[in-house]
This record gives structure tokens, sequence and C-alpha cells, in this order.
């Protein structure tokens, strides 16, 4: 393998499967056997896709580790990369490198709730964090507080609605809150009343009390969601070493040179691409500009 | 370290027999600026100069450059790196390199700019402040490592420290230019330091400065200036610690491409946007501001990220001075 941090591997596109009108679940495998076999990644980590001659963008990965063989990338049709990305088919060949980031803590975090908190697009990495925590059996039980715009943009809505009717058996608890009211949510919400309700993501903490010295969270999801998100968990009393959020920054090079996901001011400057993207609500007080 | 002479007789010589270690750059005066040019006849060099434009970190990490290309559907690296000798680099550029290493030869290191970085020999040379140097007052007006060889000037010569086995190597190959240092060198190096300490006009008063700037995270000053500023990145362009840098694929053919990087800037709006037009540094403020804390920042390893050269003063269109932008966010603390 080359020496080169820029260098990127051959992966095949192995599925493309459509999640919804603007994302789509691509299923790659390395073409190398032997970097195949070393890649390994923690969930939270992202890699950067290369489509050569077009150019470079980070991802973060989106399932689990305990799945080997393949890597999924939920992608977004937001700019001219992904809109090429998202022309490609199964056979295609992209470049990977990385993973890159510090990911979430999973084994500091065995024997405890996992509160999982997603935003959007931010149910990506977290569904590494979810599947990881029920292929291991590591954790007590799991939360998924997930806030989406409307039925049609729930990220992996087959994954959800199993959950939310098998969940329990993995000692797994999906909450759903949407925005905006159509028929299909309608149904969810009469099949699941507890679980889905019509409103914004910290209008699933609503009765919830999680014991918060067994508890750790872990949020993904827009800029502005995270003050929310926080607050609802600190009125809990989680302590701030105990909520893990993942961020997005432009991390062009992954590799803490190209300067562009520096935050921070004169006493603390912080990449988010090594230094995070998993920062710890203390580091939030400390650096400013993270959230 | 070890101290050696070289008498000023010597000196082209010395000069010339540095062409067998790799192309020779030194600073040289065009169009009334410095810049780091080949030099093949000692009488070129503009031995007291003030500053060049670009620093010499240009030789390490490219204005621009192909990092890859893309061949039959592969990327090949281009690993090109010549041997160099660098002539003349003042203390302040010395450190500016050595704050560059910090971030291109941490793991995973950068292999362009280390393949540059180890085929190049460093000379650095004395010099004496202007009205824009403050490097005294950030402790890096003298290198004490991240040289090959130093050249202190004195009345007949020259005080040489060698920093390095390569450095050895050069005195070694040409012992016959050199002469033992004598009581009176040291003498006249002492007085031209003490001299040069005297020198400076300008200074940025350390104590407490990292805190005293984050507590200022809301002044006005940031505001009054940001107003003022052109947001041209002139400052990032010339600043020897400035190392962001964009990158793009740019097609030669229909068979191949290649991946250019070249310099970037935190002043331009596009340093901090993210997919779906989301920008983390929106508005001009927020981006002066950025460069200001990213050049204050306090590394225990390496001290600041700012080395004094005073080139974003002198080249700054809008004559923003960063050191009294320092006093004054500073100041405004009640």
């Amino acid at each position: 393998m080359s020496e080169n941090p820029y260098q990127t591997y051959d992966a095949r596109i192995l599925e493309v499967k459509d999640l919804t009108s603007r994302e789509k679940l691509f299923t790659l495998r390395f073409l190398d056997p032997e970097v195949e076999a070393k890649f390994d990644f923690r969930p939270g980590q992202f890699v950067i896709v290369d489509i050569r001659g077009f150019g470079e963008f980070p991802i973060s990965i989106c399932s689990s580790p305990t799945r080997r063989g393949y890597l999924q990338l939920c992608i977004r049709k937001v700019g001219r990369m992904t809109k090429f990305v998202h022309k490609m088919k199964e056979g295609d060949v992209v470049g990977i490198r990385g993973p890159y980031g510090n990911g979430f803590p999973m084994e500091k975090m065995e024997g405890s709730n996992l509160i999982l908190v997603a935003g959007g697009l931010g149910m990506a990495p977290l569904r590494s964090v979810l599947w990881y925590a029920i292929d291991t059996g590591k954790y007590e039980n799991v939360w998924l507080l997930y806030g989406t715009k409307a039925y049609e943009d729930i990220l992996f809505r087959d994954e959800i609605i199993h959950l939310l009717k098998h969940g329990e058996a993995m000692n797994c608890s999906v909450k759903l809150a949407y925005e905006v009211e159509s028929p299909s949510c309608i149904y969810l919400e009469q099949g699941f009343s507890d679980r889905v309700c019509r409103g914004v993501v910290t209008d699933l903490f609503r009765g919830e009390e999680f014991d918060v010295n067994r508890a750790y969270a872990l949020i993904c999801g827009p800029p502005v969601m995270y003050k929310f998100v926080i607050k609802e968990l600190l009125d809990r009393k989680l302590s701030p070493g105990r909520i893990y959020m993942t961020l997005e920054r432009r991390m062009r090079c992954g590799v803490g040179k190209c300067g562009h996901c520096v935050v921070g001011t004169s006493v603390s400057m912080k990449y988010i691409c090594q230094d995070g993207p998993v920062f710890t609500y203390w580091d939030a007080l400390s650096t400013r500009g993270l959230i | 370290m070890r101290y050696i002479k070289l008498p000023s007789e010597n000196f082209g010589k010395f000069f010339k027999s540095l062409e067998a270690w790799g192309s020779v750059y030194a600073p040289v005066k065009r169009g009334g600026i410095y810049s780091f040019q080949e030099v093949h006849d000692p009488a070129e060099i503009a031995l007291d100069y003030n500053r060049t434009m670009l620093p010499p970190k240009k030789f390490f990490f490219r204005p621009k450059e192909a990092i890859l290309r893309l061949k039959n559907g592969h990327w090949e690296e281009n690993l090109e790196a010549e041997p160099t000798v660098l002539f003349g680099l003042h203390s302040c550029d010395i450190h500016g390199l050595k704050i560059l290493d910090r971030v291109y030869l941490d793991e995973p290191a950068d292999p362009y700019y280390k393949s540059r970085r180890e085929k190049t020999l460093i000379i650095g040379i004395s010099c004496m402040p202007d009205e824009y140097c403050f490097c005294k007052s950030l402790g890096t007006h003298f290198a004490m490592d991240g040289f090959d060889l130093f050249l202190h000037e004195l009345p007949d010569g020259w005080l040489v420290r060698i920093g390095s086995v390569r450095g050895h190597e050069i005195v070694w190959e040409n012992g016959e230019l050199f002469e033992e240092v004598t009581d009176e060198d040291l003498a006249n190096f002492k007085e031209f330091e003490e001299k040069r300490a005297k020198a400076f006009q300008k200074e940025v008063p350390q104590e407490g400065l990292a805190d005293m700037l984050d507590l200022a995270y809301n002044s006005p000053v940031w505001k009054k200036y940001a107003e003022i500023c052109l947001a041209c990145g002139n400052c990032n362009l010339v600043c020897p610690t400035c190392r962001c840098y964009e990158v793009c694929d740019r097609w030669m053919d229909a068979y191949s491409s290649v991946r250019e990087r070249r310099y970037d800037s935190c002043f331009m709006e596009n340093h901090g946007l993210v997919a779906g037009n989301y920008n983390f540094r929106p508005t001009r403020l927020d981006r002066f501001r950025h460069r200001y804390y990213c050049k204050s920042y306090f590394d225990p390893s390496s001290g600041y990220n700012c080395v004094g050269c005073g080139r974003c003063d002198e080249f700054c269109p809008a004559k923003i001075e960063h050191v009294k932008v320092l006093e004054e966010v500073r100041g405004s603390l009640k």
C-alpha cells in the first residue's frame, strides 16, 4: 500500500439503493484484497470519496464495522460532486481513502445505555453506532431519537420501521418525530402512538427519564440542532463528558493539513478531521466555534 | 553547537562550493522587491535584504502543484524533489519552516513537503530589523535549530554556527576556507546581537496574549478592522506559516487528469463552505477574526503560529498592522 496519504484505493459499487429522493445508499467493496483486509473503522469515522478527474469529498461511514466485507455510504445529492455520484451504477469504481477522524469511543461506553439523537442526514453516522450496538450486544439499552422533515425523508425507513416493531427484542427503542404531516405519518403515529409524534427531535425527550449515570448521548444533525438537544440532556443532568456529538466541516484533506476544518481561537484550535469529528460537550465549552 | 569563522575574502568560494549540493537559491532584489531566486554569482545576492515577498515555504509547499496524475484510471504520484540549497534565510523564516514542519511532517507526513525538506540545505543569515519586524517579542529572532549553517555578520567575515551533520560536512569538505573563532570575533558577534536587539521598533506583549484575545471574542475592534480589510488574502499568501490549501482536479485531455493543490486563504468566502451552501464562517468578520486567532494560537511545543516577519503588514493594501490589531483587541477588554 502506498505511503502517500492522498492516494486512494479502488472500490467497486456493489449496490445502489434509493433511500429518499435526495439520498442514495452506496455499498462498496475494495478491489484489492489486501486493502479490504486492512480496512477497519470505528463508528463515527469518515472516508474521502475520490471521483477521479472530478475531485474528492468527505462522507461519514453509515455501515457498522461488525458487518465486514463492505462499506456503506449514504450520499445526499447536494452539489456538483454528489450529483455525479448519484448517476453512478453498480459495478462502477470510485476511489476511497480513510478512515479518518476519531469516531465514537464505543469500547468506553460498553455496558451503558446509549441515547442516539439524529436529525435529518445525521442519521447516517449514527446508523453505524446503532448496528454496532445491536450486533455486539455490549450495551444495555439503545434509544434512537430521530427527527425528520417528512415521512419521505426518513433515512433507512425499512430499518427504522423494523426497529419500531421489533426493536425491543434487541434492547433498542426507536422514537420518531416528523414535521410535515402526511397519511403515512398518521398511520405510523396510530401504530406507535407512544413513539411517533409530530414535532422536532427535542419533543421526543418528553416523558423520557434516562439513568444519567449509566447513559451516553451521541448526537448528529444540522448545526442548529445541537444547542437544543444539548439543553435537553443537560436539563436531565447528563454530564457534559457523556455527551458526544459528531460535527461537520469542510474536510478537504482529512489528515490535518489543508486547514479548512480548523475551529477555535488562540487558546484552543482543533482540526475537526483529526481531533474530531466526534467531540464531547466539554470540548464545545472550551473551543469556540465548535457548535 | 560548533562555531567557526568564514573570512570575507573566502565568501565567494564558499558560496560557489554550495553548488555541489544542489541548485542554490538566495535573496535577490528585483523591481524593488526581494525574492528567493536561483543564483550563480554571489554578487547577485542581496545580503542585507529585509524580507522576501514570498517566504521560503514556496520551496516546500508550492503555490500550485500537481500532486497526483491520473493515468489509465490510476493516480500516479509526482514526487520529484531536486537537491536545493536555500541560502540566506532569516531567523524568523527558519522558525516559520519549523511551524510548517509541525503540520506537514506530522503523521501522516505530506510526502511532497517531506521529500523536498529532506533534500534542502538551509543556510541562515543574520539581519537587522526594519519598521515591520516584531520577531523579537515572539522569541523567533534567533534560530537555535532548524538550519544546517547560520552565518552571523562580523566586520571582516562571518561567524558560522553549524546546526546539523550536513552543515559539518560542508565545513569539513571546505576546511581551507574557514578559521577558528577568535576572542575578537566573539566580541563582535556579541556587539552585533546587542545592537540588533535594540533596533526593534515593534513588539507584541506576550503576557496572557492568547487568553486575552480569546476573552475579547466579541470586541468591536474585530469589526472595525474587518470593515477596513479588503479580504484579498495577501496576508495569507505571504505568511511563512499560513498553509491552507485547496485541491481540484483538472482534465489534461480525455484520458488524463491532474489533481492540483494551490494556496488557499481563510479570507475567501468558500473557505468554510460545506455541501448545501452552509458556511461556517459566513461573514468577513468571522474570517478576519479567524486568521488572527489562527496566527495567535499558542502551541505549547512550538509557540505561536506567527513569527513576526512583518510580511502581512508590508504587503497589506489596506495598511492593517498585525501588532496594532492585537494591541487594540487586547486593549478593548475593560
